[in-house]
């Protein structure tokens, strides 16, 4: 054995020279230092951990600021600088990282080399030792391992059982709870429980009516009524919420929406009597701006008609709150589109088909790519699907007709009308007759889609076309007293405009052609409401003319309700219901004279 | 010079080596900063926390580099016998696997890539990434676990940090044994049920080789570097999924390690030599058979019971769906979808989280309906990965049932990492290399013969 051989095993223990001992000082200092660099690096992290551009709470909170107020430039601009700085913070963090990592990675080499010598400096020679009997010693290693191994499989089926078992999910375990939640979600809901047609067509559900061209074929109204004193008026009530939206009738209740800045509501009424019976107010949506946008007086807050499928209400304000609500006035959900950037404030109304809520919410110009045709599942206001629309802001109001063997969503907007598949979006005709902005609302009638471009053209169009029909599908057009702000009413055979000065034109339904004109000289902003054979028109001061639906202009009877009307009125269940500026009434004929309502 | 300032100026010299060339990692650092949300068609570059794709060329190169440090390996540990040889080439492969390449390919994540091409046909297994799995546990089958040996740059490192092994009892060695097969079986199975590569996404060391991660990762890492210092190679010997199938591949080899060049004197003197507890000594038969009947009762038990692991196994494993799924960003949208509490979306201001919701919303039944698939696959390969699992634990405790016997002191087939330490502890050895004569190789055999004898 020789000394000449250290670290075999063989030759005895030297002392460690001095230069160990500075070795293992070295050592310590560079141990010292790894461990104090660790902790300064977990100390940034710690400290800094806020300070992400992606998840900075100020930043997020200025840019929700900058949602409510688009146009704030000086928002803009501290958004910027803050942003700037975060990032430049976070480049620096980066650059401190990755120093960090370096200089630990050259401390570890260090530390493991300086190791490495110090622990063959005293290393310690070791000959072997007497042993218990192998074959005994192996046994107990054996006997020991197995015991482990049963312990280890034990605490891996203990713990694999109880996460297995314990483990919820909300998504259904079996093929068949599956199946019936993708259901749900395409919008095939249980079809026995939507309301039926009959049911949906004897009922006032949406703007303009179940058929959206304000027809009921049989009403017996009075020719003439007056709110004041009560002739011909069953009930009147108070409306404590302004708005321009058209009152809904269902059943036994008539629904209304109204507001202001501070304050959205859903207003219910008894049909019967008149008597309210709930208010709900629809605030804290959301999503919603902090700040409710500014509105222009002349739309209002809720200039929006609402909507039922017989389940639900829902109703949408111009601050773009979106919401459902039972028959009882319970919240079922709601949500924010976001502010809609129109010029006049968001008037087009809801619309439903088959348990769903289709809302058209376009806005801005039609290079800003921010219109949208919404379809939300109506029991819990999920999109089922949502198409961007080439269009800037309007107001018409979209329709929902069968025509072509599929039902169709027929809308209006800038230069477009276009046509949707109901089921799932998919964009079915367009055709480019539009100018101007668009108010009036399409109807379907006739197998005719009938619209009206203001101060343009009525036109109507074949809806069984695909891709642009714009000359193919053109049935006939008219340019004579086209509508500006009502939209056409047809009872079938005769279509009915009125200018927003006073002026009605009856068309015929097949070719277009003017029947006849007539003057009202008051100005009228309410759609034209054809009960039976005659058509009620009510104006923006409170008068209103009763005209003969027929081919030869008749005026029935001129009256005056004593304050101005703005919004169409509802019809069914043999009752007319108004909204006046401040009041709700109903006329019709005496209670005993009219069909009994059933209860939702 | 005395080796010990010998060994702090080398220290200090590759330690300024190193920060000198660290100096383009940090510059490198600030290139993670995340981009900005573009809404345009723009592309962005690829990520730069995991290695960018190379061209093919460079990875045949790497194929060819892993093959010939293989055969290297191989000639070191069964030729040249040179531990000084296997530590050079493991600083080599650390540098060039770990640091360069930056661990990815990497043949401990490639059974992953094997199982998710086995079992989605949209997946198309690179050739290369294939021979990264194939190539090492070929030589297994030849010369032992040489990729471990110098190879692997986990394996490197943790062996080049060694400083004070402490021995880890052999009851505890051989019970924990069976986690790398469980590690192997959890990697297949969410590999092969498309949810995700785990293996890769908690392998402690890569995030130190790219020198960047998450905090729990990096700390991690850390902690089993630490380990390593002290604890002979505790990944490979706890953790590695891929060490599970060259253990079972080295058991077949071809050449084994071997301590001693030619015949074992039962000098004893290698039998601590092993920082890694992978030294066998001889065990002899029993004297009388009668001593092996309790071992053939409990083998038999066990034997019967092994179906029954398998079963329960599998059982238990079928229920593990709902969890295992949730690693899945798709379930774990689908469930964030649907949970009857979820936060509202604020379209002013969108985060990554509510962006997500908005586009669940309106692929909802897309991603309900994949949702649903994987935790239908993940049912069925959990109650095959609960079988696996059953037979993990039924045949180890079957081995360490069986009796085995040995002669002479040799590394044990598969735990041996054939990293050359225990050569030079032998006499016969240091005999072949001329460092002894083999008059004096006999006078240390007869004196240790008569130590032992004086001290019985």
């Amino acid at each position: 054995m020789t000394a000449s051989h250290p670290g075999t095993h063989l030759a005895p223990a030297v002392p460690p020279p001095a230069a160990a001992r500075s070795l293992t000082r070295t050592l310590v200092v560079v141990a010292v230092l790894c461990g104090l660099a660790v902790v300064t690096l977990l100390a940034i992290h710690w400290i800094t951990r806020h300070d992400d551009p992606l998840k900075s709470p100020l930043l997020a909170a200025l840019k929700e600021q900058l949602v409510a107020e688009p146009r704030n430039e000086a928002l803009k601009e501290q958004i910027r600088a803050l942003d700037l700085t975060l990032r430049r913070r976070h480049a620096w963090l980066l650059a401190v990282y990755g120093f960090g990592a370096w200089f630990l990675l050259v401390a570890a080499v260090m530390l493991v080399l300086m190791g490495k010598a110090l622990a063959r400096l005293h290393v310690t020679p070791s000959l072997p030792q007497p042993r218990p009997d192998a074959a005994e010693r192996a046994a107990d290693t054996a006997r020991r391992a197995r015991l482990l191994t049963f312990v280890v499989a034990a605490l891996a089926a203990g713990g694999a059982g109880w996460l297995g078992l314990s483990a919820r999910s909300v998504l259904p375990a079996d093929p068949a709870g599956v199946e019936k939640l993708l259901a749900k979600l395409r919008g095939e809901e249980d079809a026995t429980d939507l309301p039926s047609p009959a049911e949906y067509a004897a009922n006032w559900p949406r703007f303009l009516g179940p058929t959206g061209n304000a027809f009921v074929p049989e009403a017996a109204f009075p020719l003439q009524f007056d709110p004041v004193g009560g002739t011909g008026v069953r009930w009147k009530t108070p409306v404590s919420a302004p708005g321009f939206s058209s009152p809904l009738i269902w059943s036994n209740r008539v629904f209304l929406s109204g507001g202001d800045v501070s304050n959205r509501v859903v207003l219910a009424f008894d049909l019967a009597t008149g008597q309210p019976a709930w208010e709900r107010p629809v605030m804290n949506v959301p999503g919603s701006p902090a700040r409710p946008p500014e509105i222009p007086e002349s739309t209002g807050f809720a200039a929006s008609t609402m909507a039922t499928d017989g389940r639900r209400v829902y109703v949408l304000f111009a601050s773009g709150d979106l919401a459902a609500l039972t028959f009882d006035g319970a919240p079922v959900w709601s949500k924010n589109l976001g502010v809609p950037h129109n010029p006049y404030g968001h008037a087009t109304s809801l619309a439903t088909w088959q348990g769903r809520l289709l809302v058209q919410f376009d806005q801005a110009e039609p290079e800003d790519n921010l219109s949208k045709l919404y379809a939300f599942d109506g029991a819990s206001g999920r999109v089922l699907w949502q198409r961007n629309r080439p269009v800037g802001a309007s107001w018409a109001t979209p329709i929902i007709f069968d025509a072509a063997g599929k039902p169709q969503i027929g809308t209006l907007g800038g230069e477009w009308v276009i046509a949707y598949q109901a089921a799932d979006g998919a964009e079915l005709w367009r055709a480019k007759l539009l100018s101007g902005e668009i108010t009036p609302s399409p109807i379907f009638v006739g197998g005719l889609f009938i619209a009206a471009s203001p101060a343009d053209r009525l036109f109507a169009l074949r809806p069984d076309g695909t891709g642009d029909v714009t000359k193919s599908h053109l049935v006939w057009e008219s340019d004579e007293s086209v509508p500006d702000i009502t939209s056409p009413a047809s009872n079938g055979e005769l279509v009915f405009t009125v200018l927003s000065h006073g002026v009605v034109t009856c068309y015929d339904l097949k070719d277009g052609k003017p029947v006849w004109e007539h003057e009202l000289d008051f100005e009228v902003n309410a759609t034209p409401a054809i009960a039976g054979n005659r058509v009620y028109l009510f104006g923006t001061k409170g008068r209103v003319a009763v005209l003969a639906a027929a081919r030869e202009a008749k005026e029935l009877a001129r009256f005056d309700l004593g304050e101005g009307v703005f919004a169409s009125p509802a019809m069914a269940h043999g009752v007319m219901v108004v909204r006046t500026v401040k009041n709700l009434f109903c006329v019709g004929p005496a209670a005993g004279a009219r069909p009994e309502a059933k209860s939702p | 010079m005395n080796p010990a300032r010998r060994s702090l100026v080398f220290s200090l010299i590759v330690g300024g080596l190193l920060l000198w060339l660290g100096q383009g990692g940090s510059a490198r650092a600030e290139l993670r900063f995340p981009p900005p949300e573009f809404e345009s068609d723009y592309v962005m570059p690829p990520g730069i926390t995991t290695p960018p794709p190379r061209a093919l060329a460079w990875e045949y190169v790497d194929l060819a580099v892993l093959a010939g440090t293989l055969g290297w390996a191989a000639w070191l540990v069964h030729r040249r016998r040179s531990r000084r040889g296997l530590a050079t080439l493991s600083v080599f492969s650390l540098i060039y696997f770990g640091f360069y390449r930056q661990g990815c390919i990497c043949p401990i994540g490639a059974p992953q890539n094997v199982a998710y091409g086995l079992f989605n046909p949209g997946y198309a297994i690179p050739l290369t990434v294939l021979l990264f799995f194939l190539v090492p546990l070929v030589f297994s089958l030849f010369t032992g676990r040489t990729f471990c040996a110098a190879v692997c740059p986990h394996g490197a490192l943790q062996d080049l940090v060694l400083l004070k092994p402490v021995k880890v009892p052999a009851w505890l060695e051989q019970g924990l044994g069976t986690l790398p097969y469980l590690f192997l079986g959890g990697g297949l199975l969410f590999a092969a049920t498309g949810v995700g590569f785990i293996i890769c996404r908690y392998d402690p060391f890569v995030p130190l080789f790219r020198m960047t991660g998450s905090l729990f990762m990096l700390t991690l890492g850390g902690a089993f570097l630490v380990t390593s210092m002290f604890v002979g190679r505790p990944f490979c010997r706890f953790l590695c999924p891929y060490g599970a199938l060259l253990r079972v591949g080295a058991l077949f080899s071809k050449w084994r390690v071997r301590i001693t060049p030619d015949y074992c004197t039962q000098c004893r003197l290698c039998e601590h030599s092993c920082p890694f507890g992978a030294i066998r000594e001889p065990l002899a038969a029993p004297a009388h058979p009668a001593a092996l009947a309790p071992d053939r009762r409990r083998l038999g038990w066990l034997l019967v019971a092994l179906p029954l692991l398998m079963v329960g196994g599998a059982w238990v494993g079928r229920h593990l769906s709902v969890p295992a799924a949730r690693v899945h960003p798709t379930v774990a949208l689908a469930e964030q979808f649907l949970a009857p509490n979820k936060p509202a979306a604020a379209p002013g201001a969108p985060t990554p989280e509510t962006r997500a919701l908005a586009r669940a919303e309106l692929e909802a039944p897309t991603i309900i309906a994949r949702a649903a698939d994987i935790r239908r696959r993940l049912t069925t390969a959990g109650g095959w990965f609960g079988g696996w699992v059953g037979l993990v634990f039924g045949a180890r405790l079957i081995s360490l049932s069986l009796r085995t016997t040995r002669t002479d002191f040799e590394p044990d087939r598969g735990a041996c990492f054939a990293c050359g330490r225990c050569y030079l502890y032998c006499p016969n050895e240091r005999v072949r290399r001329g460092l002894i004569s083999p008059a004096e190789a006999a006078g240390l055999n007869a004196n240790l013969a008569a130590a032992a004898r004086n001290r019985i």
